[in-house]
């Protein structure tokens, strides 16, 4: 038995290396639980909603939302656009700090976009810039954005967790993020225990210039923890328990969760998320009729109420509710209706039938039970004569084999349940402007209608979005579909007062404060 | 002579890295679609010329070779590259979270040990009486139930609905049931181990001398036969560790444990290649490290293996 | 179950089935297999539901006499999914042990029958992929090809090959210092014969048992993966997914854990217990006891 101890021995050693206690609930300090984990700190790195939240608390944007969802000026006090629309000059808000103490100024504006544009690594969200061309420090509190064309969404844009500020001191500094990451927001960066929890403490020299929180300033609570619990039926038993105070529900306990008074749920509004089938543009489904065909098949309503009951609402539009341009009935009149009857006389004249099924990948990002909603669809499908293979996977890998198969010329047809959420119906330029997000569908008259969209403004640029999503509708190129469609569901704790969630899903915490 | 045996498992365990080495290098190359794709997927601002530059950047224009020693060369220097999702350094994310797979697989072990021991002695002292048949069965029930199962349905008990245990973190208190769910399915391998390496040793020519000898039974065992009966198990410990480090991926996505398995996981599912391969680097080192350290341990044991070899 | 027949116990006496049939572990492994042979090939017949058909019931019906099982949030009967479940288990271990054996066997009869320099390098390289360990190996293959249930299969079976080329490498050498064996090469028998006609007949018989304690390996391995996700794609009924996708309900319906987990369980065990019991009625002392496993 001589060995044994020793080995003991050697283990407790591994034990006590690996495993750091972990900081219960403390006072003032609030803890958010979410299924997965940020990529990283640095806002030019990722683009997942998951990322985007926590930005949205450690950095600042030079613009804001309301809560309809429609921007407002934030570290941006005022900005001018030149005549030809090209030229942007913002006004900073003064006395404006950065969490190692340094002020924000004209230089960290110019900083941040120098470094979406940085050729050796563009930031893999520097569209959310537009076409921005250059930054320039006019005096600490100016900054004039040059554009290479006019593009009258860049306002919106900047008011999103994409266009964050970067202090210009991360530059020095080392590990940024993956360690570092230093904003102006409300809450700084402790620690990042990556896969596991970010510490964020309340940032005492904040003051809230135009985000959506009544509180003028600090937050109320000192600690925000945010930790990741993939399980939902374990972050709803860490609610109950009082370990968690903010985390995404198992969608199926949500009615019963309502019903009692120890949870409440809040659901967001305003997501911008958008669900919608699009299919590789190539043969088949480059025949209109295939595309009409699968949009006649989907009974939207009838699957939502299975698999979501009534937190998603389906969304005629290509562009969701809270986002410009949206209007349910006119996107009605355009998108082809539930009609299996319609869809089977589709397939019949391209050559389908009951002896000649349609053949088709289908692929489905996983999470949020879209597993289980694709199951449905796919029943659907099967009533008119198509067969879809379910392919299910993160959403990274699909938007790359999205690419991939729009760009072969041949093979099994394929679809997908695409989802997108973005600020501003600028969203359809990039997915279907040449060469198109996904080197999908494009066609000269659609560009045509797109670029208006970038020029025009107010009632003009209403009509040209319009015009815009018929093509699109009519066309069945970007089936809408439903409407919000990820992590838009947060289950609290009845002490925790103020919490609200502003539109495209961010979370605020400033407001929060645990009652009794 | 000793010597020679232990230089010979060190040599296979350079030439298995080596080989891992080769084989991640192959994997990027075998894999649909390129990682600059994949890193860019979801970004529209970026252009082809821009693409084609961080290709270049990143090495994946040269010849394979040339490749392969590039990525020698920054191994060397402790650089496995950085994961595609977030660009963060692959080598600090895989020892950051190293230590808590091992003292998984370990606590684990432990369990398996402390459980299966006594078990496969028991066994093996009451050779086939109903004892014996009783334990066996047990043991062969306890091999077929996946741990995945196992896994869920202590965490749904105990976790969930009992709140006895906390549900997020990566601490002592979270190490409780996966290592309960890795070490319950390894107790009944080692239980059968242990039977069977002491009914070999019982029936070899010393025993049956000492129990011509009139030595009562639990003497002999006692003296002779846990020593002798002990050194082909330590040898299977190697074995069991590696077993533990694989079970260890698997349960360590149930319970969310915070180890290098969950981020494989995660990494397969994001066709984060940089990762997978760094992990897989990783995973194989660790493997030949500990089973390494478990050679020497049995060669200073096994008294047979210093003398010949 | 096992109790240890003593080495100079008259053997192959009676009928070898019989023996294995005389073992209460035969029996009952027998049974559990046969149950699951007529579920998987009768199950369109018996199934009382289509697997994939929503609103066979409504949804998350516990356990009742027209749902034996339940049905699941979709309404899909659970007892007809496990019957159908049953023939992808049953395929995905026969695929993946098949592809182990075959490859196996081939590199370990060579290896055995070649020696010399070629040996050494087969061996060492069998030597190199089993410390890789099998979950490495099947998590790497999957990583390449993309996640789905054939892939899953692939990646199994060929995580099994080093341990199965080591066994019919041992076994093959073994035979081979026979004299027996001698007296073939005296007699003028070519390599074709040697390999085909001597070495694996007598190497199959314990390939067969590692094989049959394969099969519980195998579908364990895969079921893992499609649990992680990494397997089977909805609405493919595959145990391991069931039970993924039923971890969601675990409070409100606990019968789509509990029936994937049973069915798992009890064809893993099924395939251990006629493992052991073919063992037991071939060579109670062969090379095959649990610790070259």
């Amino acid at each position: 038995m001589t060995t044994l101890p020793r080995l003991r021995l050697c283990l407790a050693g591994a034990l006590a290396l690996g495993t750091a206690l972990p900081a219960a609930a403390q006072d003032n300090e609030i803890v958010w639980a979410r299924y997965g984990d940020i990529d990283t700190l640095d806002p030019h790195r990722a683009t997942s909603t998951l990322s985007l939240q926590v930005w949205s608390l450690i950095y600042d944007t030079l613009m804001a939302t309301d809560e309809s969802g429609a921007p407002v000026p934030n570290l941006a006090t005022s900005y001018e656009v030149s005549e030809d629309g090209t030229e942007y000059t913002f006004t900073l808000a003064e006395g404006v700090t950065c969490h190692d103490g340094t002020p924000l100024d004209a230089q960290d504006v110019k900083y941040t976009v120098d470094r979406a544009f940085d050729d050796a690594e563009p930031s893999v969200t520097q569209s959310s810039w537009g076409p921005v061309t250059s930054a320039e420090v006019i005096d600490p509190l100016t900054v004039k954005l040059t554009l290479g064309s006019p593009f009258v969404a860049l306002i919106p844009f900047l008011a999103d967790s994409f266009s964050s500020i970067i202090c210009d001191s991360n530059a020095e500094a080392e590990g940024f993020g993956s360690s570092v990451a230093i904003g102006s927001g409300p809450w700084k960066l402790e620690s990042w225990t990556r896969g596991d929890r970010i510490s964020l403490a309340a940032f005492d020299d904040y003051v809230n210039h135009g985000k959506l929180s009544a509180n003028p300033g600090r937050p109320y609570m000192d600690r925000l923890t945010i930790v990741t619990v993939p399980e939902a039926q374990a972050r709803l038993a860490g609610l109950r328990t009082g370990e968690i105070h903010v985390a995404e529900p198992p969608l199926d306990d949500v009615s019963a969760l309502q019903s009692g008074d120890e949870i409440d749920i809040v659901v967001a509004e305003n997501t911008g998320q958008n669900v919608f089938w699009e299919f590789a543009n190539r043969a088949p489904f480059d025949d209109v009729r295939l595309r009409q065909a699968v949009a006649h098949a989907t009974d939207v309503d009838t699957a939502l109420m299975l698999i979501y009951g009534d937190l998603s609402i389906p969304e005629q539009c290509p562009i969701s509710r809270g986002v410009f341009g949206n209007d349910q009935e006119f996107c009605a009149q355009h998108r082809p209706q539930y009609d299996p009857e319609r869809a089977r006389e589709l397939l019949a004249e391209a050559g389908y039938g009951p002896s000649n099924p349609l053949e088709t990948n289908l692929l489905v990002w996983t999470g949020g039970k879209r597993d289980r909603l694709a199951e449905v669809f796919q029943a659907q499908l099967a009533e008119v004569g198509i067969n879809a293979q379910i392919e299910m996977m993160d959403i990274g890998t699909m938007n790359a084999r999205v690419r991939q198969e729009n760009e072969r010329e041949d093979g099994k047809a394929s679809m997908d349940m695409m989802t997108w959420s973005w600020y501003d119906p600028d969203i359809l330029y990039a997915l279907w402007h040449t060469p198109g997000a996904y080197r999908g569908f494009t066609s000269p008259e659609l560009d045509a209608m797109l670029e208006k969209t970038r020029v025009t403004s107010g009632d003009a640029r209403d009509a040209a979005v319009r015009d815009v999503m018929a093509y699109l509708l009519e066309n069945a190129i970007h089936v809408p579909l439903y409407t919000p469609g990820w992590e838009w569901v947060f289950a609290i704790r009845s002490e925790v007062e103020g919490f609200k969630v502003a539109p495209f899903v961010y979370p605020i915490f400033s407001d929060v404060r645990i009652g009794d | 002579m000793m010597a020679r045996y232990l230089i010979r498992r060190l040599l296979m365990g350079v030439t298995t890295i080596f080989v891992t080495t080769i084989a991640v290098t192959l994997l990027i190359h075998l894999v649909p679609g390129d990682p600059v794709q994949i890193m860019y997927a979801q970004s529209q601002g970026t252009t082809p010329e821009q693409l084609e530059a961080i290709r270049d950047r990143l090495g994946l224009n040269d010849p394979l070779p040339l490749q392969y020693l590039s990525f020698l060369g920054r191994l060397l220097e402790g650089d496995l590259g950085q994961t595609i999702r977030g660009q963060q350094p692959v080598l600090e994310l895989l020892l950051e979270r190293l230590p808590n797979t091992l003292a998984l697989a370990g606590a684990a072990m432990v369990l398996a040990v402390a459980i299966g021991l006594p078990i496969g002695f028991l066994a093996a002292y009451r050779r086939g009486s109903w004892v014996d048949s009783t334990l066996m069965i047990a043991a062969i029930a306890g091999v077929s139930v996946p741990h995945f199962w196992l896994g869920l349905v202590l965490m749904f008990v105990f976790a969930v609905n009992l709140g006895w245990l906390p549900v997020a973190g990566t601490g002592p208190a979270n190490l409780i049931l996966p290592a309960i769910t890795l070490g319950l399915s390894n107790a009944a391998i080692v239980a059968r181990m242990t039977r069977s390496s002491m009914i070999d040793v019982m029936s070899q020519d010393f025993v049956r001398t000492a129990h011509a000898k009139g030595l009562p039974k639990a003497m002999i065992l006692n003296a002779h036969v846990m020593r002798a009966g002990l050194v082909p198990i330590v040898t299977m410990m190697g074995l069991q560790f590696t077993y533990m480090m694989g079970g260890a991926i698997v349960v360590e996505n149930i319970f969310a444990w915070n180890g290098i398995g969950r981020l494989a996981i995660d990494a397969i599912f994001q066709r984060d290649y940089p990762l997978i391969q760094g992990f897989i680097l990783v995973f194989a080192t660790t493997v030949v490290i500990v089973s390494l350290l478990i050679d020497l341990a049995y060669a200073l044991l096994d008294p047979r293996i210093r003398r010949s070899a | 179950m096992t109790a240890f027949a003593p080495s100079d116990a008259p053997r192959r006496t009676r009928s070898f089935w019989w023996r294995v049939l005389m073992q209460p572990a035969g029996a009952i492994a027998c049974a559990i297999i046969v149950l699951l042979l007529a579920a998987a090939g009768l199950a369109d017949l018996l199934a009382p539901h289509d697997p994939t058909r929503m609103a066979a019931g409504r949804p998350l019906t516990p356990p009742s006499l027209a749902y034996p099982m339940g049905t699941d949030e979709l309404g899909r009967d659970v007892l007809s999914r496990i019957m159908y479940g049953a023939r992808l288990t049953l395929r995905i271990g026969a695929i993946a042990v098949g592809i182990s054996l075959v490859l196996g066997l081939t590199v370990g009869l060579l290896a055995a029958y070649l020696r010399g320099w070629l040996e050494a390098l087969l061996m060492r390289s069998v030597d190199v992929l089993f410390s890789f360990t099998e979950t490495l190996i099947a998590l790497a293959f999957v990583a390449v090809l993309g996640p789905s249930l054939t892939n899953a299969m692939i990646a199994v079976g060929v995580a099994g090959i080093p341990f199965y080329a080591r066994t019919a490498y041992a076994s093959a050498l073994s035979e081979r210092s026979k004299p027996w064996f001698e007296g073939a090469v005296a007699a003028g028998a070519g390599p074709g014969r040697l390999l085909f006609l001597h070495l694996l007949p007598n190497v199959m018989p314990t390939m067969i048992v590692v094989a049959t304690l394969g099969l519980s390996n195998a579908i364990l391995a895969a079921a893992a993966l499609s649990f992680l996700g990494l397997g089977a794609q909805p609405p493919q009924p595959e145990w391991g997914f069931m039970l993924s996708a039923g971890r969601d309900f675990f409070s409100r319906a606990p019968w789509l854990m509990l029936f994937p987990g049973l069915a798992i369980a009890l064809t893993v065990l099924a395939f251990n217990l006629a493992g052991d019991a073919l063992r037991e009625a071939m060579d109670p002392r062969s090379l095959l006891r649990e610790d070259a496993r």
